[in-house]
């Protein structure tokens, strides 16, 4: 048997288990009456990030190593990975929350932009992946690093984008809600 | 010891059997009315037993022209399935515009991707041209299903328990041929009535897949359709919501770097 008959063969298994993948019950709640608006609306974690990697620096439990509390610091820097731990759950729930947005958007639209759902589903892989990866190194052990204030400065500027992308979001929703009735009625659920 | 033709016989007798009580529950449950194209399939599946019944105990047919007969029969069925598992993806999926759209942009892609992949491995050979075209088509239909399961997955679109009966039933059915016509193609003179018989079984369980769900079906399980909204605020939104996810991800992104240049 050649290599592509084979390769026929491991596809065709591969279909199998795909579907049997594909129908079985889904992990989490699905939301298909998830109101857009409300989720839209509702707080970001991501813009706490500053707050986050200021507690993750070591300037801030280094005055312990001084006064001779090393066993505190240690017990304090691992609480604070926790925290951290804590918080990138947060922002992939944030993350998800906004594919579950997308998704209620393209299955009430009349068309849905291929190439934006494909984006879509490519960041969706590549945020999983860099979460569960950071996740991981979280786990075995934050090292401190020096390039803390800069990333500080790095996430302000992308909660101030955040800020600005919501903030547009808002006023589009409100212009398209005034351009058609019918749609602000439709997505209330009325 | 029961001899393979035996088996096979009965193996025949039984999915005839099945095939007449699939016809039977269908009309029973009105199903023939919402699924029109698979009740038509199944009848051109009753005619193709019939028919071939006939021709076995027809002994004066030449080899070639019992083959030409079976092969359009065998073509017509086909060609009932496809029209079948179109109509079973359009009412999954045909409720919501936007993603019935683009859906069928994808099943032409994939269907055509698979159906050519299959027909190069012919390599001009028109002995192998039709075989290997069946072969490329059952694996495209079976490549549409997974893809349309997926889509409605993803898209939190329901899918009732007759409908997922017919996708599990037509991939299960799509996905054997290939194997098995894959595994035999080399060995497929010696092994004849041991092909035909696998394939037949894996029609069984198919038939019994689908009698089930059609037995259970109940008319409350249709979903109302949901509302729409107008293209433009979709664009805008979904515009929006991606660089959001976009923002986010960068945000983890430096955060990995910077502490990779840390350590």
């Amino acid at each position: 048997m050649s290599l592509p008959v084979i390769l026929l063969v491991l596809f065709a298994l591969l279909l199998v288990g795909l579907l049997a993948w594909a129908l079985r019950p889904p992990a989490h709640q699905t939301r298909p009456e998830l109101d857009v608006f409300d989720a839209l609306q509702q707080s970001r974690h991501s813009s706490r990030m500053s707050h986050v990697l200021q507690a993750l620096q070591p300037e801030d439990t280094e005055y312990l190593r001084g006064s001779g509390e090393l066993a505190l610091m240690r017990t304090l820097r691992r609480q604070r990975r926790l925290i951290a731990l804590q918080y990138l759950d947060q922002l992939q729930k944030e993350f998800e929350m906004l594919l579950d947005i997308s998704r209620v958007l393209a299955v009430m639209s009349p068309e849905v932009i291929g190439i934006e759902e494909m984006e879509r589903w490519k960041l969706s892989l590549a945020f999983a992946a860099t979460c569960a990866f950071l996740r991981w190194k979280l786990r075995l052990g934050l090292r401190p690093f020096s390039g803390f204030t800069l990333l500080a400065k790095m996430a302000a500027d992308i909660a101030r984008q955040l800020d600005a992308a919501t903030t547009r979001i808002a006023e589009s929703t409100v212009r398209g809600s005034e351009h058609s009735a019918l749609g602000h009625k439709n997505l209330d659920g009325q | 010891m029961v001899e393979p033709l035996q088996l096979q016989s009965a193996a025949w007798a039984l999915t005839t059997t099945l095939e007449l009580a699939l016809f039977v529950q269908l009309v029973r449950r009105k199903l023939h009315r919402i699924s029109p194209l698979f009740f038509a399939y199944l009848m051109s599946v009753i005619f193709q037993s019939a028919a071939e019944a006939v021709l076995y105990r027809n002994t004066n047919l030449d080899k070639m022209s019992f083959w030409r007969i079976a092969w359009g029969m065998q073509a017509i069925v086909l060609f009932m399935r496809s029209l079948a598992l179109l109509e079973l993806s359009r009412n999954i999926l045909s409720r919501y515009a936007g993603i019935w759209a683009l859906a069928r942009r994808l099943f032409l892609g994939v269907a055509a991707a698979v159906i050519a992949y299959d027909l190069a491995l012919s390599q001009g050979d028109w002995k192998w041209l039709i075989q290997n075209g069946v072969r490329g088509l059952e694996l495209a239909m079976a490549a549409v299903i997974v893809t349309v399961v997926i889509f409605a997955r993803y898209y939190w679109v329901p899918i009732n328990q007759f409908q997922r009966a017919l996708a599990v039933g037509f991939c299960l059915y799509s996905s054997f041929y290939v194997i098995n016509y894959s595994l035999f193609e080399k060995v497929f003179q010696q092994y004849a009535v041991l092909w035909n018989f696998l394939g037949m079984i894996a029609f069984i369980a198919s038939l019994l897949l689908w009698i089930s769900a059609a037995h259970s079906y109940a008319a409350y399980e249709e979903v109302a359709v949901p509302p729409t909204i107008p293209s433009e605020l979709y664009g805008k939104l979904s515009s929006e919501v991606n660089t959001r996810l976009l923002l986010l991800n960068r945000q983890l992104i430096q955060f990995l770097r910077l502490e990779d240049r840390s350590q």
